[in-house]
């Protein structure tokens, strides 16, 4: 099997759309008297669409190197398409981040706080609009004939893109990627802070994470379970900046992260990491180790999420670091290769 | 510019074989996997020095104070492990770290961390304090630590942004000497 990027940005492209759209759906009806059970499965949805579409975003670039000058292909149409994602991704991001603050307050206030429900209304229909734009413009790459003012004729792959009502306001907001590039890689004091906040994220998830899964495996067991899972708020805000700055990282110099293999390991190591949390709290797990006191032991199941919780992070970890190394390790069929 | 003399002494490190194979190896557990090691350190050091400090701080007050003595060990062996992987990788590159005066901030950083570090394991193996008492004395102890990590970490990124000269070599070439 000769799965390629861009195999893998078809099958992680619709996610972040159907996905918005689902949830949304589920959000909005949770309105109708309430429901509570619909609006913490849409915050579930939320949550995991904000894992997914990092998979989504960052395969996208790798598709785009192998698309990019074929028959067939718009390159203008790849570039706006590469905008328009650049600009959604933060607001799928900041759907999900605010989704995961809801859920933890379903867990310590019962619901969440009348900020956070009217946030999330916000920022995810934001989300919808800019997740069908980006779908949108992508679909433009290859379906020429779908443009707005399409003939039946190849038009050639320099040609410009007519943009429709919407699509000429919201091109005002998209970066031109280059120069979104540009940017982060032009400044040298921007980079050093993005990869400071980076290793101070790591350590923290580490730290809290990283315990949390030591003791539910019989480590450290004078620790009660239930308390030390309070400091979970710390990690997701750790792993929000790590997500931010990773993202800023990736987009200032792409070309040497999507030929490296470890990076990709990485990132199917982030996606399992999603898994697992969901296994750990939307299974009786999670349950069945709050309440553990002092020298209490987890049951197996719980066991084993934390130990493949703990297998994940290594991976992340090393993969992170073997990414420069591995730089030229993915053979993208028809690209131009790593600089 | 102030000319920075960098003692020959470094050649004779860097034209080592073990600096060269540090350096230079293609194998997979040569620099890469100090780094890694380096960075595992890290995220031990720090991560439970974070815990620690945050908890007296009061994130997570349910938590027991006194059983968090037993993350001291894995503070202290993250450490031992960035010891041992820094000394590695000041061998494999000693003209690139010992002229970049950020690499003597980082070390003044970490010193200080681990000074505030060992000040709270003692608070936490003082058999006579009551956790309300070791959290008064603590809070300092938490707010400098956390500080002087954060410090650490961000001048060790730096590092690779602000080197003068990569090796003895180049130092050479840039004072018109090779």
């Amino acid at each position: 099997m000769d799965l390629n990027l861009a195999h893998w940005h078809l099958l992680l492209n619709h996610f972040p759309i159907i996905g918005t759209l689902v949830g949304l759906g589920l959000f909005l009806s949770s309105f109708i008297g309430e429901n509570q059970d619909l609006r913490r499965a849409s915050f579930i949805i939320f949550a995991g669409i904000g894992f997914l579409s990092i998979g989504t975003f960052l395969t996208g670039f790798g598709a785009a190197a192998i698309v990019m000058d074929k028959p067939g292909i718009s390159n203008a149409a790849i570039l706006r398409h590469e905008g328009s994602a650049m600009l959604s991704i933060w607001f799928i991001e900041i759907t999900g981040a605010l989704a995961a603050v809801g859920l933890w307050q379903y867990y310590r206030l019962k619901r969440p706080a009348h900020w956070t429900v009217t946030a999330v209304l916000v920022a995810s229909i934001l989300t919808m609009g800019l997740a069908a734009r980006t779908g949108n413009t992508g679909g433009d790459i290859a379906h020429h004939e779908l443009r707005i003012g399409a003939d039946d004729k190849m038009p050639p792959a320099d040609a410009p893109i007519v943009e429709g009502p919407i699509g000429s306001v919201l091109a005002h907001f998209e970066p031109k990627p280059e120069s979104f590039s540009l940017f982060i890689v032009g400044n040298k004091w921007l980079w050093a802070v993005l990869m400071a906040v980076h290793f101070i994220g790591l350590a923290v998830i580490v730290g809290t994470v990283g315990i949390l899964d030591l003791r539910m495996l019989g480590f450290l067991k004078q620790l009660p379970v239930g308390p030390l899972h309070r400091f979970m708020p710390w990690a997701m805000g750790a792993l929000a900046a790590n997500i931010l700055t990773g993202l800023l990282a990736f987009i200032g110099q792409p070309e040497n992260y999507i030929y490296s293999g470890a990076l990709w390991i990485k990132i199917l190591a982030l996606m399992l990491l999603g898994v697992n949390a969901a296994l750990f709290y939307l299974t009786p797990a999670f349950h069945s180790v709050e309440p553990l006191k002092a020298g209490e032991d987890a049951p197996m199941s719980a066991k084993l999420i934390a130990a493949s919780s703990l297998f994940l992070w290594f991976t992340m970890i090393t993969f992170g670091r073997y990414i420069q190394p591995l730089s030229n390790t993915v053979r993208l069929p028809g690209a131009l290769g790593p600089n | 510019m102030a000319v920075i003399v960098v003692p020959a002494f470094f050649n004779t490190i860097e034209q080592s074989s073990l600096s060269t194979w540090i350096r230079e190896s293609p194998s997979i557990f040569a620099f890469y996997f100090i780094l890694l090691f380096h960075t595992i350190g890290l995220s031990l050091v720090v991560g439970t020095n974070a815990l620690v400090d945050l908890r007296v701080l009061g994130v997570a007050s349910s938590i027991p104070i006194k059983p968090m003595k037993q993350l001291f060990a894995i503070g202290w062996t993250g450490l031992i492990i960035n010891v041992i992987t820094g000394i590695f990788l000041l061998i494999g590159y000693p003209t690139k770290a010992l002229t970049n005066p950020v690499f003597y901030f980082k070390l003044t950083f970490i010193a200080l961390a681990v000074v505030f570090m060992r000040k709270m394991n003692l608070l936490f193996l003082d058999a006579n304090l009551d956790d309300l008492s070791l959290i008064k004395r603590g809070k300092r102890f938490a707010v400098l630590s956390l500080t002087f990590w954060v410090c650490a970490v961000s001048a060790g990124r730096l590092l690779s942004e602000t080197y003068l000269y990569l090796n003895y070599h180049q130092y050479l070439l840039k004072m018109g000497l090779g």
